[in-house]
C-alpha cells in the first residue's frame, strides 16, 4: 500500500514530478562529475607513472623530474651504483634537451631525450623499431610530419647554435628507425628519442655523464618506500621521488580543481536536497487532510513517513541513472576542454570514470533524498488529526 | 636553454658574520617566501653555489622582495633569488649567455620594425611581441576559462530547472486564489502578468541575495588561496558587470519560468482549478 499510494502521489502531478527528476538528474551529473573530477586526476597521473613500472624518480637536488633545465651530474657513476643494488631490476637514465633539424631555409626544433634504449621507459614503439646504434633515432608523429620524412630515411640534427660562427653546432646525419608515442609528452609536442651517448656527444662536452632524470624499476616485493630512504640517504645529490611522494606534488599543484570539485559536488548535492524538499514539502502540505484521514482510520505513523520517504528516494532513484548518463556526457564534454592544457601528457584524464566514483555518487544522492523527506515525513505525520481535520473541513 | 632564472639550481647556505671580508661580496635579492622559510634577514650573508656540493659564492642578502601576483607561478611554491646578470652567469658558467632580454621600442610601429630586422639578422634566436608571449604564455588560463565556462554553463541549466519548478509549485499553490480571481472576472492576462511580476521580483530578490552570497564566498577564496599559495594573487573577482550579468540572466530565467507556470494554470477552466 505504501509504495502504490507514494507512486500515485507522483503520478498525480506529472509536470512538476517531470521537472524534479530533471533537476535531480542535473545535479546528479554535476555531482558524479565533480566526484570524477576530484578522484580522477589522481588515479590517472598514477597509472601514467606506473605505466612502465618504474616506481622511483631520480632529479636534481631540490626539483622534480623535468620541472627545471638543470641535470644531474656524474649521473653514469650514480646508475651503476644504483644498478648494484640487488633490490633493483632496471635503472633507465635520461637526458633531456633540444635538436635542431634544417628543413629547406628554416628549421624545425624538437624536444630530444636522450636514453638508454634496453631499458627506457619513455616511449611506446607504434612502428619500426627502437635506436640501438648511436646514429639511429625515433621520432613521434608530430616530428615526422613538420620534417616531411618518415621511417628509413636519414636526417641532419644539431643540438644548437653557434652566432658568432653563423652554424649549427654539434650536427650529426641520424637514421629514423621507429616511429613512436611519448607517453610523459603532450600528442602535439614534437619530440625524438636517441642513445642518451649520442645526445652527450652532440651537446658537447658540458652534457658528459650527465642525465636529466633516471628512473628506477625496484624487483618484485621490495618495500619501495624503504628503496626511496636509502636510495635518498646514498644520494644526497639527487632528489629521490617516489609515485606516492610524486602524486603528493600532483595534488598540491593540482589542489585547486580538487577543492573546486568538493565545492560544486557539496553545492550540486545541496541544490538537489534542497529541491526534493521543497517538492515532497509542498506535496505534502498539499496532501495534509488526507494524510490525517489516513492517521484517523488508523494508518500507523511510520507507515506515512515510510510512504512520504518513499516519494523523495523514488525522485532521486529515478533520477539518478538519467543523471549517470548525463554525467558521462557532460564529463566527457569537460575533459575535452581540459585535454587542452599546453604541455598534457595524452593519457591524462580530469574526469576518469571509477565504479567506485559512480557509486559514491550515487550512495550521496541516496542519502540526500532520504534526508530530504525525513522533515516533510515528520511534519506530515505529527499534525494533530482532529485539528487538521477540522481544518480542513471547515477551511 | 637552461634558464638563467632557474634559482632552484642554486643552493643557499647560510653563514655566520664574518666567515669572508665584506669588501669582496656581491649582493643579492631574495623573495620573501625564501625569507620566511630560512629566517633570512637583509644584511645577512649565505653562499650561493650552481649545484649541491659545488663550491659557491658569500653574498650578502641586499633586498628581500615582494613576488609579483603571477598566476604562473602560483602551484609550484619556488623559492626565488635574484642576482646581477654577470653574477649568475659566472656562476653557472654560463659566458655571456642569457635566456632573453628585453627591446623597449617607442610606438607600435618601431615594434614591428624592430621585430622584422632584429629576425632578419638574428641566427639562433627570435624576436617576438611581447602581446604574442603574453597570449602564448597565458594558454593555460585560457584554458581554464573555458573550463569555467562550461562550469557556469551547467549551473544555469540546473538553476533554470530549479527556478521552474519552485514557480510551479508556487503557482499550483495558488489554484484555488487563481480559479476565484477567474470566476470574478479576471482575465488571463492578468493573472499572468501579476504572477510574472511576482517571479520577477522573486527573480531580483534572489539574485541579490545570491550576490551577496557570492560576494562572501569570493572573499572566502581569495583569503584561503592567497593564504595556501602565499600570493597577492585575487582569485576570485565580483564585478559590476558579473553582478548586472548575473541579476539579468535571473530575471530573464524568472519571467520565463513565471509565465510557462502561470501559464499553464490559466489553460484550466476555474472549476478544475477548485477541484469540481
Amino acid at each position: 500500500m505504501i509504495a502504490t499510494l507514494a507512486f500515485a502521489s507522483l503520478r498525480r502531478h506529472r509536470a512538476r514530478t517531470a521537472l524534479a527528476v530533471l533537476g535531480v538528474a542535473v545535479s546528479a551529473a554535476m555531482l558524479l562529475d565533480m566526484v570524477m573530477l576530484s578522484t580522477g586526476m589522481r588515479e590517472s597521473f598514477r597509472g601514467l607513472l606506473l605505466s612502465q613500472g618504474f616506481q622511483l624518480r631520480l632529479s636534481p637536488k631540490g626539483t622534480l623530474p623535468f620541472d627545471t633545465e638543470a641535470t644531474i651530474r656524474s649521473a653514469d657513476s650514480i646508475v651503476a651504483l644504483i644498478r648494484a643494488r640487488p633490490s633493483v631490476a632496471a635503472v633507465s637514465p635520461v637526458l633531456g634537451g633540444q635538436l635542431h633539424f634544417p628543413v629547406g631555409a628554416s628549421t624545425v626544433t624538437s624536444t630530444a631525450l636522450g636514453v638508454d634504449p634496453s631499458v627506457q621507459g619513455d616511449f611506446e614503439l607504434v612502428a619500426g623499431r627502437d635506436p640501438a646504434a648511436p646514429d639511429e633515432i625515433v621520432a613521434n608523429d608530430a616530428t615526422l610530419r613538420a620534417l616531411g620524412r618518415s621511417v628509413g630515411d636519414t636526417v641532419r640534427a644539431a643540438a644548437g647554435y653557434d652566432p658568432q660562427l653563423r652554424t649549427l653546432s654539434g650536427q650529426r646525419v641520424l637514421r629514423i628507425v621507429g616511429r613512436v608515442r611519448f607517453i610523459y609528452l603532450a600528442l602535439d609536442q614534437r619530440a625524438v628519442a636517441l642513445p642518451i651517448g649520442t645526445l652527450r656527444a652532440m651537446n658537447g662536452p658540458a652534457s658528459e655523464g650527465r642525465a636529466s632524470l633516471a628512473m628506477v624499476r625496484v624487483r618484485t616485493g621490495v618495500d619501495v618506500e624503504r628503496e626511496r630512504a636509502d636510495l635518498a640517504a646514498q644520494l644526497r645529490m639527487v632528489t629521490v621521488i617516489s609515485t606516492s611522494e610524486a602524486l603528493k606534488q600532483v595534488d598540491e599543484r593540482l589542489s585547486y580543481f580538487r577543492q573546486l570539485a568538493v565545492i560544486l559536488g557539496a553545492v550540486s548535492l545541496v541544490v538537489g536536497f534542497l529541491l526534493v524538499t521543497t517538492l515532497v514539502t509542498v506535496s505534502v502540505n498539499e496532501r495534509i487532510g488526507e494524510i490525517s484521514v489516513m492517521r484517523a482510520i488508523g494508518v500507523r505513523r511510520w507507515r506515512v513517513v515510510a510512504q512520504i520517504l518513499l516519494e523523495s528516494s523514488v525522485l532521486m532513484l529515478v533520477a539518478s541513472p538519467i543523471g549517470l548518463a548525463l554525467g558521462l556526457v557532460t564529463a566527457r564534454w569537460l575533459n575535452s576542454i581540459l585535454a587542452s592544457f599546453p604541455g598534457l601528457p595524452e593519457r591524462i584524464d580530469f574526469f576518469l570514470f571509477q565504479p567506485r566514483a559512480a557509486l559514491t555518487a550515487l550512495g550521496l544522492l541516496a542519502l540526500s533524498g532520504v534526508l530530504a523527506g525525513l522533515y516533510p515525513s515528520w511534519r506530515g505525520s505529527s499534525r494533530p488529526i482532529a485539528a487538521t481535520l477540522r481544518q480542513e473541513a471547515v477551511g | 636553454m637552461r634558464s638563467l632564472l632557474a634559482f632552484l639550481l642554486v643552493l643557499l647556505l647560510p653563514l655566520r658574520a664574518g666567515a669572508q671580508g665584506a669588501a669582496t661580496q656581491r649582493s643579492i635579492a631574495i623573495d620573501s617566501r625564501l625569507a620566511a622559510d630560512a629566517a633570512l634577514r637583509v644584511g645577512d650573508r649565505v653562499v650561493v653555489a650552481s649545484e649541491p656540493g659545488m663550491p659557491g659564492d658569500t653574498v650578502v642578502i641586499a633586498a628581500i622582495v615582494e613576488r609579483r601576483a603571477d598566476p604562473a607561478e602560483i602551484a609550484r611554491g619556488e623559492h626565488r633569488i635574484r642576482l646581477h646578470l654577470d653574477h649568475l652567469q659566472t656562476l653557472l658558467g654560463y659566458g655571456d649567455r642569457v635566456d632573453r632580454f628585453a627591446v623597449g621600442t617607442r610606438d607600435a610601429r618601431a615594434t614591428s620594425e624592430a621585430v622584422s630586422r632584429i629576425n632578419a639578422a638574428a641566427y639562433g634566436f627570435r624576436a617576438h611581441r611581447s602581446a604574442d608571449v603574453a597570449v602564448e604564455t597565458s594558454r593555460t588560463f585560457a584554458v581554464v576559462s573555458r573550463f569555467h565556462r562550461a562550469i557556469g554553463l551547467i549551473t544555469i541549466v540546473a538553476s533554470a530547472i530549479f527556478l521552474l519548478c519552485i514557480m510551479l509549485l508556487k503557482v499550483d499553490e495558488r489554484r484555488r486564489d487563481v480559479a476565484a480571481l477567474r470566476l470574478i472576472g479576471c482575465s488571463s492576462r492578468t493573472i499572468v502578468g501579476s504572477v510574472v511580476l511576482e517571479a520577477a521580483a522573486v527573480a531580483v530578490l534572489g539574485s541579490l541575495a545570491g550576490v551577496a552570497v557570492g560576494g562572501a564566498a569570493s572573499w572566502i577564496v581569495n583569503r584561503h588561496y592567497q593564504a595556501v599559495y602565499r600570493t597577492p594573487l585575487r582569485f576570485s573577482i565580483v564585478t559590476g558587470d558579473i553582478i548586472l550579468m548575473a541579476v539579468a540572466l535571473s530575471l530573464v530565467l524568472g519571467i520565463v519560468a513565471g509565465w510557462l507556470a502561470a501559464r499553464r494554470l490559466t489553460r484550466q477552466p476555474p472549476l478544475v482549478l477548485l477541484g469540481r
